[in-house]
């Protein structure tokens, strides 16, 4: 029963789950949900940025190689999808 | 004096008043009553003190938080101050009308507790029908007009030896409701359930069966709920690192203003607490008697004081170190090392004695409590 898991694809548009949001200070942001924060800094910081549901998957990834011009192909991909299903997991950020 | 960093949450207890009567309850057993209860100025100074002091989440709970009239008001005035802002009710007095109030005015979280999945076991453990409407309110939670304002919803479920072997059906019935997170916390023994602890605690056979239970769950709903379990420390070989350790992440501040570094904290004979109505949060947290007294690791004795263990668990519970063993500073006996663990291998030898529990029944709430006697005491409200 019940639907089924979503799977994050390059069309999937991320962005913060219900209950979460951003708190903290300017210099130590943190994303706020229901029993607990995360700090996020560097490039999880940066990720999660671009998580307000105005871009897909591919362009987030896009953004980020453009950034990071210097990485292997294909590995930037491959982190920010891990980064972002381990979010999903724990109910952090929806797709 | 101890260093501390800063606390992290506060727990806001803004009232002892409760419709419900549930023999779970960690209330104390002397509760406060109305007329001692801060005011509306007194809790939203404290929200703009407690964010000032670095606290990131305010917990709203009672008793029953409905119960107080200006909910709206508080959780106005948490928003502005910056907390994420969680409100952990039974939803009784919660209508369609002021669930939405609430969430305009910025609620974060909502936290709806439920007793079973069947409705006359439910009301049961409650002494009070209350489990209809808790169904009617997870829908009106659902409905998009509440849903597009962002709110995270979670079901809470109290686990213990009385529902704990059809925690499946639970599962089940509370997944239907679909949130977005499932607590399922086993009862913690202070309060109303160390009263009725031999009703309560589960056998070791009865917690097997739930942990496999809940790790199915969990496999099954990954990535649509997210499941939380709570496990009893009786049957844990080491204690929890209660509240994150004793005045390092928490306060509570209880109806009449008192600042505790716990739900429990009271029950410690000596313990001087101060009150925001006299002193500043800043003030309290760093320098109050309280919350001075099981910070760092002087007070410590043996065997925690030389033990490997003592910077991750802090010696365990403290309340739950004097309810047992009359020290409050001594090892939590559920710790396998504690000179008085057998305390708790006793505790769980006896209530594991096959006994006979009356079924369930349906009665006005000094029927119950009278018929249910000698098995259990239900919670009672303040005077």
């Amino acid at each position: 029963m019940g639907a089924i898991v979503p799977e994050l694809v390059d069309t999937s548009v991320p962005r913060l789950a219900a209950g979460c949001r951003w708190g903290g200070t300017v210099e130590a942001p943190v994303v706020l949900f229901p029993e607990g924060a995360i700090r996020v800094e560097g490039t999880g910081r940066i990720i999660l940025e671009l998580c307000g549901g105005h871009f897909s998957l591919a362009e987030i990834v896009q953004k980020l190689e453009t950034q990071f011009f210097l990485a292997p192909k294909g590995k930037i991909r491959a982190e920010v999808q891990t980064f972002l299903e381990q979010l999903h997991a724990k109910r952090i950020i929806d797709y | 004096m101890t260093e501390c960093s800063n606390p992290l949450a506060l727990i806001a207890e803004i009232t002892h008043r409760c419709p419900l009567h549930c023999v779970y309850c960690s209330n104390p057993l002397e509760m406060i009553s109305r007329n001692e209860e801060l005011a509306t100025a007194d809790w939203l100074r404290v929200f703009g003190e407690a964010a000032a002091l670095g606290v990131l989440h305010l917990h709203l709970t009672g008793g029953e938080p409905l119960a107080r009239q200006d909910l709206t008001e508080l959780i106005e005035g948490a928003r502005r101050s910056r907390l994420y802002t969680n409100l952990i009710t039974s939803g009784i007095g919660l209508s369609r009308e002021r669930l939405s109030q609430l969430v305009e005015a910025g609620l974060d979280h909502l936290q709806l507790s439920f007793q079973d999945s069947g409705e006359g076991q439910a009301n049961w453990i409650a002494g009070t029908r209350a489990h209809a409407h808790k169904i009617e309110l997870a829908a009106w939670i659902r409905e998009p007009r509440i849903r597009e304002h962002g709110i995270a919803f979670t079901v809470n479920l109290v686990v213990h030896r009385q529902n704990i072997d059809h925690l499946e059906e639970m599962i089940s019935a509370l997944e239907a409701l679909h949130p977005d997170r499932m607590e399922i916390a086993h009862a913690q023994y202070y309060g109303w359930a160390l009263q009725n602890r031999s009703a309560l605690l589960p056998t070791r056979a009865q917690l097997d069966r739930a942990v496999a239970v809940v790790a199915a769950a969990e496999e099954r709903l990954r990535g649509r709920v997210r499941i939380d379990m709570v496990v009893p420390d009786y049957h844990a070989r080491f204690p929890k690192a209660c509240m994150g350790g004793w005045g390092r992440q928490l306060l509570l501040i209880d109806p009449a203003g008192r600042a505790l570094p716990c739900h429990a904290a009271g029950v410690i004979p000596g313990l001087r607490f101060d009150n925001v109505r006299e002193h500043a949060l800043d003030r309290i947290w760093q320098t109050s008697e309280a919350f001075q007294k099981f910070r760092g690791e002087d007070w410590m004795l043996e065997p925690c004081r030389t033990c490997d263990r003592r910077k991750e668990d802090f010696g365990g519970c403290r309340c739950q170190a004097f309810l047992l063993t009359g020290d409050a500073r001594a090892t939590d006996p559920v710790c396998e090392l504690a000179p008085l663990h057998h305390l708790i291998e006793d505790a769980v030898r006896e209530e594991a004695a096959t006994r006979t529990f009356p079924p369930p029944q349906q009665a006005p709430f000094h029927v119950l409590q009278e018929k249910m006697a000698g098995f259990w005491s239900y919670r009672t409200d303040p005077k």
